[in-house]
């Protein structure tokens, strides 16, 4: 009988072992991304939306106590980090609202302007213009040191109003 | 269908083989790799955002952009997992329950192990570093032959990059060829064939990815790209003032192994581990995590 038992209470752990083995891992707060982003059809980025080395010209200059380095340059988005003594203090982007429209939902109860564009603080650590409703300038605090006011004096040293013909 | 992003990096081991071995590497680029896993993790690191919303908001546009194809995200993925996946069957099997102690390279465990040849070991080296060109382009979106932009941007290499190429330094160049490893890499390619360069094991897997209409013009641009980095790698190895004897002393903090046995310690690690992937896949989520909250 105790054997038997003993049989019966091996095969039960082994199944409840091999049950929660097989059990998928728990569902991501992405997955909903993953499925849609998947789904036939679907693309991040449009081929209508601009190149990301037209984008290059319109970033601000470093100046003396700045170094400005190019990172990322992808079909209708171009991004530079700004570093002080070498070390990174910021991020700057220019995008194209046309690979991710709802970008421009935060814009409309923007009661800022910067350079005479529609402004707004997003998150912790950025503000972000919109420039002819087309393109978004958008710049990172990436240290605690670069702050709002920082964000904001950089935003406007863009070339915006060149950036505004490319539309 | 690929697996998805946030997976990939949910997934990256804590206390592996591979981990063992970059953690002991911190004495050449000190602080600059922490193993970072879990995506969400990443995207808090990476952005210093706390905001729910925010991280939400960023994560998806992450997700989508890793799954449109035309971004060359997937490729670059491929192309760190490839180049590394050569042999890790007695990585899994071997070693499952020796991590966190000492692994004794000795008895058993020696016998799975052969020693690369020079010539393999140096092609492997020359395509590594090649396929971190190429993936770094198709990340970064320069035009995917632009060796200057590659090598311009290795200056600004930190984090997990610049442990990747530590790595690959010590544990593809040092270690399997010497302290001349630069030299005999060079001169090694320069008398390798189309035909043999064919036969690697490893340029097979990557090569419809590698710039060039035919082998022989392959063979150029790898070449090429070598012949550009070498002055970056040679100042590397000075300025860190690196020699295979010091980087063995730090793997034995891990690895028990007898100094007449050094040329299995490359092959042992060759097979056990994959710094690349793993390294890659940090690299790649934190690229797509700072081009996603820059978009949203």
């Amino acid at each position: 009988m105790l054997r038997l038992r003993r049989t019966l209470f091996a095969y039960l752990l082994g199944t409840i072992l091999l049950v929660t083995a097989c059990t998928p891992q728990p569902s991501s707060r992405f997955e909903q991304a993953q499925q849609d982003s998947t789904s036939r059809g679907a693309s991040a980025v449009v081929k209508e939306s601009a190149s990301g080395g037209s984008f290059n010209r319109y970033f601000p200059e470093p100046g003396s106590e700045y170094e400005r380095v190019y990172t990322q340059e992808k079909k209708g988005f171009a991004e530079a980090k700004l570093k002080k003594a070498g070390k990174e203090v910021a991020v700057m982007a220019i995008s194209d609202i046309l690979n991710n429209p709802s970008a421009v939902d935060k814009f409309k109860n923007s009661t800022e302007k910067i350079a005479g564009y529609p402004a707004v603080n997003q998150g912790s650590t950025g503000t972000a213009i919109l420039v002819e409703d087309r393109f978004q300038v958008k710049v990172l605090s990436r240290d605690p040191s670069f702050t709002e006011s920082d964000r904001k004096d950089w935003l406007s040293k863009f070339d915006l109003s060149g950036l505004s013909q490319l539309n | 269908m690929s697996q998805p992003i946030f997976e990939l990096v949910d997934n990256l081991p804590t206390n592996n083989m591979t981990v063992m071995m970059l953690k002991s590497l911190d004495f050449v680029v000190p602080g600059q790799w922490q193993n970072l896993v879990g995506f969400e993790n990443t995207i808090r690191e990476v952005t210093g955002e706390t905001d729910e919303e925010m991280i939400q908001q960023i994560g998806d546009r992450a997700v989508w952009l890793y799954n449109d194809k035309s971004q060359g995200y997937q490729k670059a993925m491929w192309l760190y997992q490839i180049v590394d996946s050569a042999d890790n069957a007695l990585g899994a099997a071997a070693l499952a329950n020796k991590v966190g102690n000492r692994i004794p390279l000795l008895g058993g465990l020696l016998t799975k192990v052969t020693p690369n040849p020079d010539k393999a070991q140096s092609l492997d080296l020359c395509i590594k570093l090649v396929v971190e060109l190429v993936a770094f382009c198709q990340i970064n979106g320069i035009p995917g032959d632009s060796i200057g932009d590659f090598v311009t941007a290795l200056a600004d290499y930190s984090g997990e990059s610049l442990m990747r190429m530590a790595a690959l330094i010590c544990v593809d160049g040092l270690i399997p060829l010497g302290p001349d490893f630069i030299l005999k890499a060079q001169s090694i390619l320069g008398d390798t064939s189309p035909r043999e360069l064919d036969s690697n094991a490893t340029f097979k897997e990557v090569k419809d990815l590698i710039p060039g209409d035919d082998t022989d013009s392959q063979l150029g641009f790898i070449g090429e790209s070598f012949d550009s980095v070498k002055g970056w790698m040679s100042d590397f190895v000075a300025d860190k003032d690196l020699t295979p004897e010091r980087v063995f002393g730090k793997f034995q903090g891990f690895l028990e192994f007898s100094e007449d046995k050094l040329d299995y310690v490359a092959a042992f690690l060759d097979m056990t581990t994959n710094y690349y992937e793993h390294t890659g896949t940090q690299t790649l989520a934190r690229r797509l995590i700072e081009r996603a909250i820059a978009e949203i």
